[in-house]
């Protein structure tokens, strides 16, 4: 561990674990979450996301394993802690006898927000969350995704120097959940602020996400952006070459001669489809030597989804560290 | 001790039961009947048999002898007045606390539950202490304006209507001012660390309020003494059972703050 230094570090965990009933929720998790930086956890359901969130903000007890956030420890600084986060449950948690005005005042002083800049922060947050109109209507006459919206509002009542998103979007539709989406982008954009997003949703994590760690059965059994995560599977990756249409065949018999893997014509020139993305220069190469004019080269990687199954199907990560190296 | 955390948690809680109608019905209508229903219906039925009341002076046999020179000089329509406005609804008053703080207090976390609200509040800076007082004092506060509140209506109503058939004021004595301001909020106290304690470790408020139910059972049997005379409830007594009651109520709300913990509530989520 230890890949920032304290002062980038929002997130510390090490060898984390919690059990229930017998058996690990969390099992050895180690992550490091850099400040300002959307990191997701992603995995399926009683993966250990939503315990992680609770052992990191200080609800609940690890049974071992160092854990820093924000520079303290939330098993003996929780309320500090606390005090300096912001949480998205997975259900909105909002009182539905409570207007929207009310839900964010009473979050708001128990957050020590108090005063004018209690009045200032709720207006502020019902009208940049679409709210200001309702803001004096009982919670229970909101539809689900005005509910979701307002729980993101409360998280950021105080203005939080971190966020946990738990499943921001699950339930709702894909209206909402794209209302959820750009609001998240935007104050991820203009706040830096750090998030934590726990997440089951592919597109999700990788649209909202500088990095992800994917879980299962409570450890991270790989780290990395996106990107980096889809170069590391070996997965196909189809390559599209624009050469001059009467130049298709001759290049796309060069490559199938070269040991490319199956390759076959296009509109614009030819596809061949590789195991890995190392072999794209070579293919290219090849093409250039012949004599071919190469006008676009253009590469689909295997985007999280096909990372996310890729590591799903394959056997338990041994013991260890919890992690693969990716 | 942060007195903003705890003041937002019992003004919240107040106004939630205020917008319930299954758990302030309960607290409008016990008032009612014991405050007012009740003791209009015995000054009527008292004045509607007038002097043929054998079988009270019967009950009024068994009674101690200091409440029986309580009675020296009234007729009989007057001593079953006093018996029954002055000396038993004292035992009955207590019961609106006692509901009143046991229904709001079986909502405190038990509710929040079931309405799916307490992850969010858990989550937030406020100790577990805080939170557990917040939780107490809400109902206690309730229970409080209800008691003292129908104390002044019960004072008004008996007095109206009772006063002039017995020829002197009723309830106003030192005995009903111990009643209201000592014993009931202690009982009100008990009731409430004994159903918040529940409330924390079961999944529903119906399943918190029946087992809180049981906090009644002592008023009962303090009534039942009453009734068979074995217990006179003079300033002492009461100022005595007050007492207990706190060291009681006391006791019950430390223990139930010793053993509460946040993360014992995420666990039943």
């Amino acid at each position: 561990m230890d890949l920032l230094s304290p002062t980038e570090r929002a997130v510390s965990v090490e060898g984390l674990v919690r059990w229930f009933g017998g058996r690990p929720a969390v099992d050895g998790l180690s992550i490091e979450v850099a400040r300002g930086e959307t990191f997701g956890l992603l995995g399926h359901n009683g993966a250990g996301k939503t315990t992680t969130i609770r052992l990191l903000n200080g609800v609940l007890s690890r049974d071992a394993g160092l854990v820093s956030v924000l520079g303290m420890d939330p098993a003996i600084d929780g309320e500090p802690v606390r005090a300096r986060t912001g949480v998205l449950t997975e259900t909105p948690s909002l009182d539905e006898r409570l207007t929207a005005r009310e839900n964010l005042a009473f979050f708001g002083r128990l957050y020590g927000v108090t005063g004018r800049r209690l009045h200032d922060r709720v207006r502020t947050l019902l009208d940049l969350f679409g709210l200001k109109d309702r803001a004096d209507d009982r919670v229970a006459q909101f539809s689900r995704g005005m509910k979701q919206r307002l729980a993101l509002a409360r998280t950021l009542v105080h203005e939080p120097d971190m966020l946990f998103l738990d499943e921001p979007t699950a339930a709702l539709d894909p209206v909402a959940a794209r209302e959820v989406h750009e609001l998240i982008e935007a104050f991820r954009r203009e706040q830096r602020r750090t998030v934590i997003l726990c997440t089951h949703n592919l597109v999700e994590a990788e649209r909202l996400c500088d990095r992800v760690a994917i879980m299962r059965n409570g450890r991270a059994i790989a780290i990395g952006s996106p990107a980096e995560l889809a170069r590391s599977i070996r997965a196909p990756v189809t390559v599209e070459i624009e050469v001059r249409p009467e130049e298709r065949e001759r290049a796309a018999g060069i490559l199938r001669e070269g040991g490319f893997g199956e390759s076959a014509l296009s509109r614009t020139g030819v596809t061949f489809r590789v195991e890995g993305r190392e072999a794209i220069p070579e293919g290219v190469a090849a093409l250039a030597r012949a004599g071919l004019a190469i006008y676009r080269v253009a590469n689909t990687e295997p985007d999280l989804e096909t990372v996310y199954f890729a590591l799903y199907g394959a056997p338990s990560p041994a013991e260890g560290d919890g992690r693969e190296t990716l | 001790m942060n007195r903003t955390a705890i003041a937002t948690i019992v003004e919240r809680d107040l106004t939630v039961v205020a917008r319930s109608r299954a758990v302030s019905l309960p607290i409008v209508i016990l008032p009612l009947i014991f405050f007012v229903a009740l003791p209009l219906i015995l000054v009527v039925a008292v004045s509607a048999v007038g002097d043929d009341l054998e079988d009270f002076g019967e009950l009024l046999a068994i009674m101690p002898e200091p409440f029986r020179r309580e009675l020296v000089g009234l007729d009989s329509t007057a001593q079953a007045l006093v018996w029954g406005l002055e000396y038993l609804f004292a035992t009955f008053f207590l019961l609106v606390p006692l509901m009143t703080s046991a229904v709001i207090a079986a909502d405190s976390f038990a509710g929040e539950k079931e309405r799916r609200t307490l992850e969010a509040l858990v989550h937030t800076p406020t100790t577990d202490r805080d939170l557990y007082l917040g939780k107490l004092l809400a109902p206690w506060l309730a229970a409080m304006v209800v008691a003292v509140g129908g104390y002044v209506v019960y004072v008004l109503v008996v007095n109206l209507f009772g006063a002039p058939i017995v020829g002197r004021p009723i309830a106003l004595t030192p005995r009903w001012l111990l009643v209201v301001l000592w014993l009931a909020p202690g009982v009100a106290a008990l009731s409430v660390g004994a159903l918040v304690h529940v409330s924390a470790r079961v999944r529903g408020f119906q399943e918190a309020y029946q087992v809180g139910g049981l906090v009644v059972l002592p008023l009962v049997l303090l009534l039942v003494g009453q009734l068979t005379g074995v217990l006179y409830l003079d300033v002492w007594v009461v100022a005595a059972l007050g007492a207990i009651v706190w060291a009681l109520a006391l006791g019950t709300i430390r223990l139930g703050y010793r053993s509460f913990r946040r993360e014992r509530l995420l666990l039943q989520l």
